[in-house]
Parts: structure tokens; C-alpha cells; sequence
């Protein structure tokens, strides 16, 4: 195999795919990447038998072949070459000559062969979604992913092609977040699945604002088509808890806020909690609302935004990190703040199909 | 919160048991509704119950998975002291899930093998339950298949538990230790050594112990594996160059329990990877327990330092068992094979068959399966020609003269043929004797055959000199320790 590539292309190429690979593997090819040449150029693949990503990079390829490479040492090798092209020759025996201005590199990869292949698809039920809202669907859930490892069913995002819509629910049992959007896509196609968590980083990396992504569902896997770059995944298996169960009934309050206000006001004054004391407590007053925080030995924050409230007042408390992490991933001006008392859970929404169900914290007076 | 409620509780009769149970959980669920808002308990508390209260306090179970996800997560504190303060029952509650069949319950029911699924079904409704929960190591029956899976891919065999091991005397002692290891009593047991003739139970105690470990913490990292294996394991590892994964899996876990150690003799590289993976464990204080067919001294061309390690800790022995285990270890597998012999038949397979329980075991199948099949019954007759071949085996394990005499004419650095020579002085004499007393002691032979086998000596000579020798033995320590010895190390050639 032998080709010439541009520094900065076969980089590209190469962390586009990198971050798939652990750095503990069972099995020594897991570490390499697939590099395919052909008259279209390069097609390099990672996986960790979970997740799998692979994506293409340009190049001049003037004798096509296949081999595997270990990642990581590539990368750095690639990254720290002084010219900007770089001509690559592998042998027969596996081990990839690389050379770039007055640089030689040698390093032995693995044969082709052995790189477990990404599922295949044959049979599959296909979607075309805009990536653009695919992305924001994932940006608004995908902070709620449940890092807790004796429930794996939590470890990723619930997806449902349904009625036309296409919804999206992540949650820890602390929280919840969940984004509807139309879609369309054939009645016979009307399903649900849990993406991994793994595979969501991995498409928030890829997904861009323009075009159309293919998803494609088989019985086990997932397969994400963004461009020329393919995502494919296990799914988690098992069913996915009654989110409906945790949302809320009728609320008490609605409160009108402006959103970037919210967020940066919680921000300055969360600097005042900490560890022990992990809150910030929002008492409701007449027209405006007091976000404070305070820590023993530290010190304390207070903060006041104006908002519509004419009901008696209350105080609520809630995580800050918590609190915050969906107002970040939302662009709306406005959100509005459902709460029924002090220890029922508050709901986030906006104009828009988004909500989002947030336990309280215990209100330290 | 009235006495009556109080004393209602202590009173276990079936009638009072559900009344009870549905009194109790009102008063947890109203003290409940104090501590947590009118939407929050009827959104996750409406359908809630209370399970098998006789057995175990604070069992609730919960219509799905997310009432049991978001309690989980949320509720618990108010939980805790609603049965506290309400009931007057301190305890850590459990949220388990009304559900389908064959759902696998929480791993965290702490202390506990997870039930099947059924009987918490029917204690839900009401009914009494058949199965009730055992605290310690509940049977095969009652573990989840989850459970069994998991054991099934350590390597443990499920049915090798606590509850299906026959104490006897023969094993009392291994016994108290391995329980103690598992219920982590026994700080200073590290390692533990459990050595004895194949067949005795060691892989047996050994499972128990990781199936009681696994109960009590089912995220604990057990490694559970024959010698054999990790000397394979760790040639790979040196052959693929990636000992850092092999000394990670190996140094990270919170229990190592190895089978048959013995393997590891004559093997230069994988008793020294070993010697540095046991003393890391055991530098972070993990549990390691090891089986041997021999005690450790005894293992041929084994480092001493290693020999040291493992007597560092607690050697407990295998033994053969006494006739009286040997029956109970055959009434207990009949029991659990719903199998039914005559008395007399039990005794005469428990007579015939000493030395190792597997032998027992496949004696007591073999009778059994004949029993069950054939219409005729079962006579001592019919026993003594269906278990031929395995009692030919339980003798041939029997020592020869030749093998005593070699042992003696090393104990005492004299020539075999010395045993058999005509020649008088009592540097020679005296040990012909022992090994007479020996061949007395461990053959079936008759002192005829004995006295052929010393160079075709007198029975007469045979049976003065383990008269002899006998009374030796009780008046000069140096002579019964030498009995003792050769006794022993000839018992274990075979």
C-alpha cells in the first residue's frame, strides 16, 4: 500500500476516529486503526467492539492495500512531522514506512484481516434526519445520561420513532430531559431504541449543522451515516423505564424567565457552594426572585432577577451543576419554570417540544 | 404508635400475618406522607406494598422500573424513617419491582442471594410464601438465574455452596475457617491453605466461599481459577508481551481463591510471577485462599519462599471422612435427588467406598440410577457388583511393601534391599521392623504376605516386631515421630 497525503488531512482523519480507542484493550488490534487505500482515497476505522467510527481522508493513493496501525502512536507521530506532506508505503509484513521532509518513521502494524469488522446493515430499517436536528436533540438530553453503571439501561439515550415525532430521553433519576421533534418516516418504521452513551459522544463529535443523517436500526445495532464518516453501535439492551411516570402533573406556579439570565446568575453565585453544601436555594418573591448560595467557613452569595410572580412566597433549592446544564444547551430567550412546592421536582420548558424534570434539594434555611 | 401494633408484630401465627402486614404498612405510609409532597406519594407510593414482612422488614414493592429507579435515587431517607418513626421498624429498605416473571431483581439486596421473582409475587398478593428467604446462603433453587450465570462465568459451580457441604470431623475445622473468610470475619486467615486428597471437597469449600463473598458484595472482583490456568494465562501474556493487562487483572481484585496449586511446582517463571502477584495481594490486604493436594512442604520443587508464603497464613486439612460423615454425605444427596434406599444399603456403599467422596457420590449414582430402573430390589449383592470397579479403585490406593520399605530405607539412609537381608545389627533391624509395623498398619495383607515381602520371613517375625514397635511408640517420642512421619507422608503417595 502506498500513499501521499497532506499533514493536515490524514490529522483530521485520524482524530475523527481516535477517541473510540480505549486506552486499556483486551486485544492488541483494538488499538490500531484500519487504514483501507483505494482510488477514492483513505478509509480509516476504530472500534472497541461497542461503538465504531469510520470516516475517510483525501489522499494521492498510487498502489491501493489495507493495513492497521496503533492510533495513538501515529497520531503524536503525524502531529509532530515537520513538512506538510507525507508519503506512506506499508509492506507486505505490516510494518508502515513514513516519511515527510527529512523525517523517516517505522512502525509495525497488524494485518488488516484481523480488524474486527462494523456490523453490517442488510436488513435495516433506515431514517433520514437533518443532522442539524439531530444534534440539538442530542445537545438538550445528553448532559441527563445516568453515569451509573449498575443501571445500564440508564447509559444512554432513549429514542422513539413514533407518531411522527422523533423523541429523545436521557435521565439519572435525579433528572430527566426530554426533546420531541417532527419528523417524518414511515408508519412501519415506528420504534424505540437506547443509543450508548459512548456512541452519543461520538456523534456529537461528527454531527454538523447541514445535510441529512442516515440512521439505520437493525435488531442490536445502530448505524449513524453523517457524510462519509459511519458511526455503528451496539444498542443497550433492555427496556427503558416509563419516563412519562416522572413528569409532573398540573403546576402550581409558571415562571417567565430569561433564560441567559438564569444561567449566569446561578453561575456567579454557585461559586459559593461546595462540596458540603451543594445548593442553591431560589426563594420567590414578589416580582423577583433571590438565587442564593452559602457555605459554612466559605462565605455566601446573593443574587435578585426580576421576573412576573405574584403568588406567596416560596423557596426552592436545586443542584446548581443540575440546574444549569440545560439552560446551557438551549438557544430560546425565554424559559418557563413550573413548581408545585418546595419538595416536588421542578419542570423546565420552552416554546419548543423540550422539558425537563429536576429534583429538588433539601432547602437549608 | 399503640403496644398492640408493637406485640401484633412478634406474633407469627399465619392468621394475624397479612393483618399484620397491611397494618404495619399503613402506618409507614402515613408517616410517609408527612415527610414528602401530596403529588410525590401518589405518583410513586400509591401502589406500593410491603413484601414478606415475617422475613425480611422494609421489602416494598413498586409498580415499574422507574418507580424503583426515581425512589431509589430520591426517597429512601424519608423511607427509612417513615418505618422508623411510623412502625417503629429500623431497617434499610428495598425497593424491589411488581413485575413479569423472571425479572431480575436489584443486586443491591444487600446480604442476600436475590429471590426469584415468583415468590415475591405471591407474597404480593397476600398468600403465604413457600420459600420462605434463608439470611445465609439461600439454596440452588432459590438463587436467580442471573446469580448462576455469573457464577457460571467465573468458573464456580453453583451447586458447590455452604448448604450442600457435609460437615464431619474430617472437615470440621476447614470448614469453620472457609465460613469465616467468607463472612470476612477473619482478618488474620490470609492466606488460607486448605489442603487434602482429591476428592475431599477443597474446589467445594473453595466455591462457597466465592458464592457467599459474591451474595454479600455482588460488584466484589473474584477471581476464581485453577493454577493451571493462570500459568497458561500468564504464558500468553508473556508470549503477547501485555503482562500489564494479565498483572491488572490479576493484582486489582478484591478475592483470589486458586485451585490446586500444586500445578505451579517445577514452573521457575510462573512461580515467580505468582510470588510477586501473591505478595502484592496480600500487601492490599486481599483475600487469597489456596487449594492443594498436599500440604505445603510437600509440594516437589517449589520455592521456599513460596513454600513460606503460603504457611503464613491458616493451613487447614482435608481429611478422608468417618463413617458416620460418609452416611450423612449420602443421606444429604439422596435428599436432593429425591432418591430412597434401604438403610442397610446406605451403610454397606458408606463401608465400601472410604476415601473420596467424589468415588461416593458416583457410587451412590450408580445404585440409585439401577434402583430407580430396574424392578427388582436392591440387595448388598446387586450393590457389591455394580460399585466392582470403584472399590477395586479405593484399594488399589492402598500402600504396597514395596513403597513402605523404600520410605523407610530413605528415612533411615539404608539400602532397600536391607529390608529384606538377613543381616541383624539394629541400625538395620529396627527399621525392618517399623516398616512391618507399617505394612501391618496401611496393607490388607496378611502377616503371611508380609513376612514374604521382608525376604520370606516368619509370620511369627512379623507380628513380634509390630509388638515392638507398638510399645516403642509409646514410650520414646523419637520412634513415634518417626511412625508418624512415614505413616503420613505413605498415606499421601497415594
Amino acid at each position: 500500500m502506498k500513499f501521499r497525503i497532506a499533514k493536515e488531512a490524514f490529522l483530521d482523519g485520524l482524530q475523527q476516529v481516535q477517541h473510540v480507542v480505549s486506552s486499556r484493550t483486551t486485544l492488541p488490534i483494538l488499538s490500531n486503526v484500519l487504514i483501507e487505500a483505494s482510488e477514492e482515497g483513505l478509509r480509516l476505522t476504530t472500534t472497541d467492539l461497542d461503538v465504531g467510527v469510520s470516516g475517510t481522508a483525501q489522499a494521492e493513493v498510487s498502489k491501493s492495500g489495507a493495513t492497521t496501525l496503533p492510533v495513538k502512536r501515529l497520531v503524536n507521530i503525524i502531529r509532530e512531522l515537520p513538512s506538510a506532506e507525507i508519503e506512506v508505503s506499508v509492506d507486505g509484513k505490516n510494518v508502515a514506512s513514513i516519511k515527510s521532509g527529512p523525517s523517516f518513521f517505522k512502525i509495525i502494524g497488524l494485518p488488516d484481516g484481523e480488524f474486527p469488522p462494523l456490523a453490517g446493515f442488510s436488513e435495516a430499517k433506515e431514517y433520514k434526519i437533518p443532522q442539524a436536528i439531530f444534534r440539538n436533540a442530542l445537545k438538550k438530553t445528553s448532559y441527563a445520561i445516568s453515569t451509573d453503571e449498575t443501571r445500564y439501561v440508564l447509559n444512554g439515550i432513549f429514542s422513539s420513532f413514533k407518531e411522527g415525532k422523533l423523541t429523545l430521553v436521557a435521565t439519572d433519576g435525579r433528572r430527566l430531559a426530554m426533546v420531541d421533534h417532527e419528523l417524518e418516516f414511515p408508519s412501519s418504521h415506528e420504534t424505540d431504541f437506547i443509543i450508548p452513551s459512548k456512541a452519543v459522544q461520538e456523534l456529537q463529535r461528527l454531527l454538523g449543522t447541514e445535510g441529512d443523517m442516515i440512521l439505520k436500526l437493525s435488531d442490536n445495532q445502530v448505524c449513524f451515516e453523517i457524510g462519509s464518516s459511519i458511526i455503528v453501535s451496539k444498542l443497550i439492551e433492555g427496556n427503558y423505564p416509563n419516563y412519562r411516570q416522572v413528569i409532573p402533573g398540573d403546576s402550581k406556579e409558571r415562571l417567565t424567565l430569561s433564560r441567559e439570565q438564569l444561567l449566569e446568575t446561578t453561575r456567579r453565585v454557585s461559586l459559593l457552594s461546595s462540596e458540603k453544601s451543594n445548593s442553591v436555594k431560589l426563594t420567590f418573591g414578589p416580582n423577583q426572585v433571590d438565587v442564593m448560595a452559602n457555605s459554612p467557613d466559605i462565605g455566601e452569595a446573593n443574587e435578585s432577577l426580576d421576573v412576573k410572580y405574584e403568588g406567596k412566597e416560596f423557596s426552592i433549592a436545586f443542584n446548581p451543576e443540575f440546574l444549569m446544564a440545560p439552560l446551557k444547551s438551549l438557544e430560546e430567550d425565554e424559559v418557563h419554570l413550573d413548581l408545585i412546592d418546595e419538595m416536588s421536582p421542578g419542570v423546565l420548558r420552552t416554546e419548543d417540544a423540550f422539558l425537563y424534570v429536576l429534583m429538588p434539594m433539601r432547602v437549608t434555611s | 404508635m399503640t403496644k398492640e401494633t408493637e406485640g401484633g408484630q412478634e406474633n407469627d401465627s399465619e392468621n394475624h400475618g397479612d393483618q399484620n402486614n397491611s397494618q404495619t404498612w399503613g402506618l409507614v405510609r402515613e408517616k410517609l406522607s408527612e415527610y414528602i409532597s401530596g403529588d410525590a406519594f401518589s405518583r410513586w407510593f400509591k401502589n406500593a406494598e410491603l413484601v414478606d414482612p415475617e422475613q425480611q422488614d422494609g421489602l416494598v414493592a413498586v409498580q415499574s422500573d422507574m418507580h424503583q429507579i426515581w425512589i431509589e435515587t430520591n426517597y429512601m431517607d424519608e423511607l427509612r424513617a417513615a418505618f422508623a418513626e411510623g412502625a417503629g421498624i429500623h431497617c434499610s429498605p428495598q425497593i424491589v419491582v411488581k413485575g413479569d416473571v423472571g425479572a431480575d431483581l436489584p443486586e443491591a439486596v444487600v446480604g442476600k442471594i436475590p429471590l426469584q421473582q415468583e415468590n415475591q409475587k405471591i407474597a404480593v398478593r397476600g398468600a403465604r410464601v413457600n420459600n420462605p428467604v434463608k439470611v445465609v446462603t439461600p439454596n440452588l433453587e432459590e438463587k436467580t438465574q442471573a446469580f448462576q450465570r455469573k457464577l457460571k462465568r467465573l468458573g464456580i459451580n453453583p451447586d458447590f455452596d455452604f448448604e450442600s457441604f457435609v460437615v464431619g470431623d474430617n472437615s470440621q475445622f476447614a470448614h469453620a475457617a472457609c465460613s469465616a473468610v467468607a463472612h470476612q470475619e477473619g482478618r488474620s486467615f490470609n492466606p488460607l491453605f486448605i489442603h487434602g486428597r482429591a476428592g475431599l471437597g477443597k474446589t467445594h469449600l473453595m466455591s462457597a466461599v466465592a458464592q457467599q463473598l459474591l451474595a454479600n458484595d455482588p460488584k466484589a472482583k473474584i477471581v476464581f481459577l485453577t493454577a493451571e490456568h493462570f500459568a497458561n494465562e500468564f504464558i500468553e501474556a508473556v508470549r503477547k508481551g501485555n503482562l500489564d493487562t494479565f498483572r491488572k487483572a490479576y493484582r486489582h481484585v478484591d478475592a483470589m481463591l486458586i485451585d490446586d496449586i500444586q500445578f505451579i511446582a517445577g514452573k521457575e517463571r510462573t512461580q515467580d510471577e505468582f510470588f510477586h502477584t501473591f505478595n502484592a495481594l496480600l500487601n492490599s490486604q486481599t483475600q487469597v485462599i489456596l487449594t492443594c493436594d498436599c500440604p505445603a512442604p510437600e509440594i516437589q520443587t517449589l520455592e521456599p519462599r513460596l513454600i513460606s508464603r503460603f504457611e503464613s497464613g491458616l493451613t487447614v486439612e482435608l481429611q478422608p471422612p468417618g463413617f458416620e460423615t460418609r452416611v450423612a454425605i449420602l443421606r444429604r444427596k439422596m435428599e436432593q435427588w429425591k432418591v430412597e434406599l434401604e438403610n442397610n444399603i446406605v451403610v454397606h456403599i458408606a463401608n465400601q467406598i472410604k476415601s473420596n467422596v467424589r468415588r461416593l457420590e458416583g457410587a451412590l449414582t450408580r445404585v440409585a440410577s439401577y434402583s430407580f430402573l430396574s424392578p427388582e430390589n436392591m440387595s448388598i449383592e446387586k450393590v457389591d457388583e455394580l460399585l466392582g470397579d470403584l472399590v477395586r479403585d479405593e484399594n488399589t490406593h492402598l500402600v504396597t511393601i514395596e513403597q513402605i520399605q523404600k520410605a523407610v530405607a530413605d528415612y533411615y539412609n539404608l539400602n532397600l534391599s536391607d529390608m529384606s537381608s538377613r543381616r541383624r545389627p539394629a541400625s538395620i533391624a529396627f527399621p525392618r521392623q517399623i516398616a512391618m509395623y507399617l505394612a501391618r498398619k496401611l496393607t490388607k495383607l496378611s502377616l503371611v504376605d508380609i513376612g514374604d515381602g521382608f525376604g520370606k520371613r516368619d509370620h511369627g517375625t512379623v507380628i513380634h516386631a509390630c509388638k515392638k514397635v507398638k510399645s516403642d511408640i509409646e514410650t520414646d517420642p523419637e520412634v513415634r515421630g518417626a511412625v508418624e512421619k512415614l505413616n503420613a507422608s505413605l498415606e499421601r503417595q497415594n
